[in-house]
Protein backbone atom coordinates (compact mmCIF):
# COMPACT_ATOMS: atom_id res chain seq x y z
CA UNK A 1 0.00 0.00 0.00
CA UNK A 2 1.23 3.65 -0.84
CA UNK A 3 1.76 5.90 2.33
CA UNK A 4 -1.20 8.95 2.04
CA UNK A 5 -0.09 12.39 0.84
CA UNK A 6 0.11 14.32 3.92
CA UNK A 7 -2.48 17.38 4.06
CA UNK A 8 -0.43 20.54 3.91
CA UNK A 9 -1.23 22.50 7.02
CA UNK A 10 -3.09 26.26 6.41
CA UNK A 11 -0.33 28.70 7.35
CA UNK A 12 -2.05 31.36 10.06
CA UNK A 13 -0.10 34.83 8.87
CA UNK A 14 -0.65 37.01 11.84
CA UNK A 15 -0.97 40.69 11.53
CA UNK A 16 1.93 42.98 11.16
CA UNK A 17 2.88 44.54 15.15
CA UNK A 18 2.92 47.95 16.13
CA UNK A 19 6.42 48.18 15.21
CA UNK A 20 6.11 47.73 11.68
CA UNK A 21 8.19 44.55 11.86
CA UNK A 22 6.20 41.49 12.46
CA UNK A 23 9.26 39.61 13.58
CA UNK A 24 8.88 40.95 17.10
CA UNK A 25 12.04 42.80 18.17
CA UNK A 26 13.52 45.54 15.72
CA UNK A 27 16.60 47.25 16.46
CA UNK A 28 16.08 49.91 14.19
CA UNK A 29 12.39 50.61 15.91
CA UNK A 30 11.33 53.59 17.47
CA UNK A 31 11.19 51.69 21.03
CA UNK A 32 14.04 50.32 20.84
CA UNK A 33 15.81 53.59 19.70
CA UNK A 34 14.59 55.66 22.85
CA UNK A 35 15.87 52.25 25.10
CA UNK A 36 19.60 52.82 24.34
CA UNK A 37 19.32 56.53 23.45
CA UNK A 38 20.43 58.86 20.90
CA UNK A 39 23.58 56.81 20.38
CA UNK A 40 21.93 53.73 19.95
CA UNK A 41 24.25 51.88 17.07
CA UNK A 42 27.23 52.95 19.02
CA UNK A 43 25.87 52.13 22.18
CA UNK A 44 24.75 48.22 20.78
CA UNK A 45 28.20 48.21 19.68
CA UNK A 46 29.92 48.99 22.61
CA UNK A 47 27.23 46.69 24.64
CA UNK A 48 28.43 43.62 22.36
CA UNK A 49 32.09 43.99 22.55
CA UNK A 50 31.71 44.42 26.26
CA UNK A 51 29.63 41.50 26.56
CA UNK A 52 31.79 39.40 24.25
CA UNK A 53 35.17 40.11 26.56
CA UNK A 54 32.91 39.04 30.24
CA UNK A 55 31.54 35.62 28.68
CA UNK A 56 35.41 35.30 27.49
CA UNK A 57 36.41 35.47 30.88
CA UNK A 58 33.61 33.28 31.83
CA UNK A 59 35.22 30.59 29.84
CA UNK A 60 38.44 31.72 31.43
CA UNK A 61 37.14 31.25 34.89
CA UNK A 62 35.79 27.23 34.15
CA UNK A 63 37.40 24.75 36.37
CA UNK A 64 39.65 27.21 38.38
CA UNK A 65 39.67 27.44 41.83
CA UNK A 66 37.70 30.47 42.66
CA UNK A 67 37.00 32.40 46.17
CA UNK A 68 33.64 34.30 46.57
CA UNK A 69 33.19 37.12 48.95
CA UNK A 70 29.67 36.45 49.87
CA UNK A 71 27.96 39.47 52.42
CA UNK A 72 28.73 39.83 56.25
CA UNK A 73 32.44 39.03 55.59
CA UNK A 74 31.81 35.21 54.61
CA UNK A 75 34.07 34.10 51.68
CA UNK A 76 33.83 30.59 50.42
CA UNK A 77 36.33 28.57 47.81
CA UNK A 78 35.16 26.45 45.49
CA UNK A 79 36.23 25.73 41.97
CA UNK A 80 34.10 27.68 39.29
CA UNK A 81 31.36 25.79 36.83
CA UNK A 82 29.48 28.22 34.85
CA UNK A 83 26.87 31.39 35.41
CA UNK A 84 23.72 31.45 33.54
CA UNK A 85 22.61 34.31 31.17
CA UNK A 86 20.51 36.80 33.80
CA UNK A 87 23.32 36.56 36.09
CA UNK A 88 20.83 34.83 38.79
CA UNK A 89 23.02 32.14 39.81
CA UNK A 90 26.74 30.34 39.56
CA UNK A 91 27.26 27.21 39.31
CA UNK A 92 30.02 25.77 41.48
CA UNK A 93 31.48 22.71 42.32
CA UNK A 94 33.41 21.36 45.38
CA UNK A 95 32.25 24.30 47.74
CA UNK A 96 34.47 24.33 50.97
CA UNK A 97 31.54 25.08 53.79
CA UNK A 98 31.83 25.27 57.60
CA UNK A 99 29.53 21.82 56.86
CA UNK A 100 31.94 20.23 54.33
CA UNK A 101 32.28 19.77 51.19
CA UNK A 102 29.55 20.29 48.57
CA UNK A 103 30.11 18.57 45.18
CA UNK A 104 28.40 21.04 43.65
CA UNK A 105 26.25 24.18 44.30
CA UNK A 106 24.18 27.13 43.34
CA UNK A 107 25.34 30.68 44.84
CA UNK A 108 22.59 33.32 44.20
CA UNK A 109 24.44 36.57 42.49
CA UNK A 110 22.56 38.93 44.93
CA UNK A 111 24.42 37.28 47.61
CA UNK A 112 27.81 37.08 46.10
CA UNK A 113 29.79 40.90 46.32
CA UNK A 114 32.87 39.83 44.35
CA UNK A 115 34.56 36.45 43.22
CA UNK A 116 38.09 36.18 42.28
CA UNK A 117 40.75 33.48 40.59
CA UNK A 118 44.01 33.25 39.49
CA UNK A 119 45.01 32.84 35.89
CA UNK B 1 19.29 48.85 41.10
CA UNK B 2 22.52 51.52 41.71
CA UNK B 3 23.75 54.50 39.82
CA UNK B 4 26.66 52.12 38.50
CA UNK B 5 24.20 49.69 37.12
CA UNK B 6 22.06 52.46 35.43
CA UNK B 7 25.16 53.89 33.40
CA UNK B 8 25.05 53.50 29.35
CA UNK B 9 27.92 50.71 27.61
CA UNK B 10 29.46 54.01 25.92
CA UNK B 11 29.92 54.98 29.83
CA UNK B 12 31.37 51.49 31.47
CA UNK B 13 33.20 51.19 28.21
CA UNK B 14 35.36 54.81 28.94
CA UNK B 15 36.75 52.57 31.98
CA UNK B 16 38.39 49.87 29.81
CA UNK B 17 41.91 49.51 30.33
CA UNK B 18 42.03 51.90 32.54
CA UNK B 19 43.66 51.04 36.21
CA UNK B 20 40.70 51.68 38.78
CA UNK B 21 39.91 51.61 42.45
CA UNK B 22 36.02 50.00 42.90
CA UNK B 23 34.73 50.78 46.61
CA UNK B 24 31.77 48.13 47.26
CA UNK B 25 29.32 47.86 49.72
CA UNK B 26 30.43 46.50 53.35
CA UNK B 27 33.28 48.48 52.90
CA UNK B 28 35.34 46.47 50.26
CA UNK B 29 37.62 48.07 48.24
CA UNK B 30 39.29 46.46 45.15
CA UNK B 31 42.22 47.83 42.92
CA UNK B 32 43.12 46.66 39.62
CA UNK B 33 43.02 47.30 35.58
CA UNK B 34 39.41 46.78 34.03
CA UNK B 35 38.91 44.37 31.23
CA UNK B 36 35.46 44.91 30.93
CA UNK B 37 32.33 45.73 32.49
CA UNK B 38 29.39 43.20 31.94
CA UNK B 39 26.27 45.16 30.21
CA UNK B 40 24.08 42.77 31.70
CA UNK B 41 24.49 42.72 35.98
CA UNK B 42 26.91 45.83 35.32
CA UNK B 43 29.77 43.54 37.08
CA UNK B 44 33.46 45.09 36.65
CA UNK B 45 36.66 42.70 35.49
CA UNK B 46 39.18 43.60 36.98
CA UNK B 47 43.12 42.46 36.67
CA UNK B 48 46.27 42.49 39.13
CA UNK B 49 49.40 41.44 37.29
CA UNK B 50 51.45 39.29 40.42
CA UNK B 51 55.16 39.36 40.62
CA UNK B 52 55.32 34.97 39.73
CA UNK B 53 53.90 36.29 35.98
CA UNK B 54 50.38 35.28 36.92
CA UNK B 55 47.51 37.44 36.82
CA UNK B 56 45.01 37.85 39.11
CA UNK B 57 41.09 38.54 37.98
CA UNK B 58 38.36 40.29 40.83
CA UNK B 59 35.03 40.33 39.50
CA UNK B 60 32.70 43.06 41.35
CA UNK B 61 28.95 42.20 40.63
CA UNK B 62 27.40 45.32 39.30
CA UNK B 63 24.91 45.18 42.43
CA UNK B 64 27.71 45.63 44.92
CA UNK B 65 29.25 48.42 43.29
CA UNK B 66 29.00 52.28 44.84
CA UNK B 67 31.92 53.74 43.16
CA UNK B 68 34.70 53.61 40.66
CA UNK B 69 37.47 55.65 40.87
CA UNK B 70 39.78 55.79 37.83
CA UNK B 71 43.31 56.10 38.99
CA UNK B 72 44.98 56.12 35.62
CA UNK B 73 45.19 55.37 31.99
CA UNK B 74 47.10 52.57 30.38
CA UNK B 75 49.19 52.81 27.40
CA UNK B 76 49.44 51.22 24.55
CA UNK B 77 51.63 48.26 25.55
CA UNK B 78 49.09 47.66 28.84
CA UNK B 79 46.19 47.67 26.53
CA UNK B 80 47.88 44.76 24.37
CA UNK B 81 48.33 43.03 27.08
CA UNK B 82 45.02 43.71 28.65
CA UNK B 83 43.70 42.33 25.54
CA UNK B 84 45.78 39.14 25.51
CA UNK B 85 44.70 37.53 28.96
CA UNK B 86 41.35 35.71 27.73
CA UNK B 87 42.72 34.71 24.70
CA UNK B 88 42.26 30.97 24.28
CA UNK B 89 45.08 28.96 25.35
CA UNK B 90 46.71 28.01 22.18
CA UNK B 91 47.54 31.15 20.60
CA UNK B 92 50.18 31.83 23.20
CA UNK B 93 51.79 28.97 21.20
CA UNK B 94 52.30 31.19 18.34
CA UNK B 95 54.86 34.25 18.07
CA UNK B 96 53.19 37.44 16.14
CA UNK B 97 54.85 36.74 12.74
CA UNK B 98 53.76 33.15 12.76
CA UNK B 99 50.00 34.25 13.84
CA UNK B 100 50.17 36.51 10.90
CA UNK B 101 51.70 34.00 8.52
CA UNK B 102 48.97 31.89 9.36
CA UNK B 103 45.77 34.77 9.18
CA UNK B 104 46.86 35.51 5.55
CA UNK B 105 46.89 32.05 4.16
CA UNK B 106 43.72 31.28 5.69
CA UNK B 107 42.74 34.53 4.50
CA UNK B 108 43.95 33.92 0.90
CA UNK B 109 42.89 30.50 0.85
CA UNK B 110 39.31 31.38 1.54
CA UNK B 111 39.19 34.39 -1.10
CA UNK B 112 40.42 31.96 -3.33
CA UNK B 113 37.33 29.94 -2.57
CA UNK B 114 34.89 33.23 -3.03
CA UNK B 115 34.28 33.49 0.41
CA UNK B 116 34.06 36.75 1.03
CA UNK B 117 36.88 38.03 4.08
CA UNK B 118 37.97 40.98 5.79
CA UNK B 119 40.05 41.80 8.66
CA UNK B 120 38.41 43.35 12.38
CA UNK B 121 38.94 43.82 15.73
CA UNK B 122 41.79 45.74 17.12
CA UNK B 123 45.14 45.28 15.41
CA UNK B 124 43.64 43.36 12.61
CA UNK B 125 43.68 40.09 14.00
CA UNK B 126 40.31 38.76 13.48
CA UNK B 127 38.82 37.73 10.60
CA UNK B 128 35.04 38.36 9.67
CA UNK B 129 33.81 35.67 6.95
CA UNK B 130 30.47 36.90 5.25
CA UNK B 131 29.84 39.50 8.26
CA UNK B 132 28.57 37.09 10.00
CA UNK B 133 31.10 34.72 11.23
CA UNK B 134 34.59 36.10 12.56
CA UNK B 135 37.59 34.10 13.49
CA UNK B 136 39.87 34.44 16.02
CA UNK B 137 43.79 33.58 16.29
CA UNK B 138 44.98 30.91 15.87
CA UNK B 139 42.65 30.35 12.79
CA UNK B 140 41.33 27.07 14.17
CA UNK B 141 37.76 25.45 13.27
CA UNK B 142 37.82 26.16 17.58
CA UNK B 143 37.85 29.78 17.34
CA UNK B 144 34.97 30.62 14.66
CA UNK B 145 32.26 32.33 15.83
CA UNK B 146 28.86 33.13 14.73
CA UNK B 147 25.15 33.05 16.04
CA UNK B 148 24.27 30.93 12.79
CA UNK B 149 24.71 27.52 13.96
CA UNK B 150 24.60 26.42 10.43
CA UNK B 151 26.98 28.93 8.45
CA UNK B 152 29.25 28.05 11.89
CA UNK B 153 29.63 24.07 11.02
CA UNK B 154 29.97 25.36 7.56
CA UNK B 155 32.97 26.90 8.04
CA UNK B 156 34.53 25.04 10.77
CA UNK B 157 34.25 21.84 8.32
CA UNK B 158 35.86 23.68 5.87
CA UNK B 159 38.71 25.40 7.81
CA UNK B 160 39.41 21.52 9.13
CA UNK B 161 39.72 20.76 5.68
CA UNK B 162 42.07 23.35 4.81
CA UNK B 163 44.15 22.85 7.37
CA UNK B 164 44.28 18.94 7.26
CA UNK B 165 45.39 19.12 3.66
CA UNK B 166 48.08 21.69 5.14
CA UNK B 167 49.44 18.73 7.00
Amino acid sequence: ATMPVPVPVGVLRLPRGPDGCSRGFSPTSPRFQALLGGDAVAAQGARAALRQRYLRGLAAARGRPTRFCLRAGVQVDAVFGAADVEAVAFQVDALRTPLGVQAAALLRCADVLAYSFLL
Amino acid sequence: MNDWQRKSPLDWETYVNKMVKVAAIEKHEYEGWVLTVDPVSASVVLATFLENEKVSISVVLGHAVQEVEILKEGDDEMKQRLSCIFAPEESKAYSPEEEEKRKNALKTWLETNHIPVTEQGESGRTLCVAGVLTIDPPYGPEECSSSNEIILSRVQGLIQGYLEKQQ
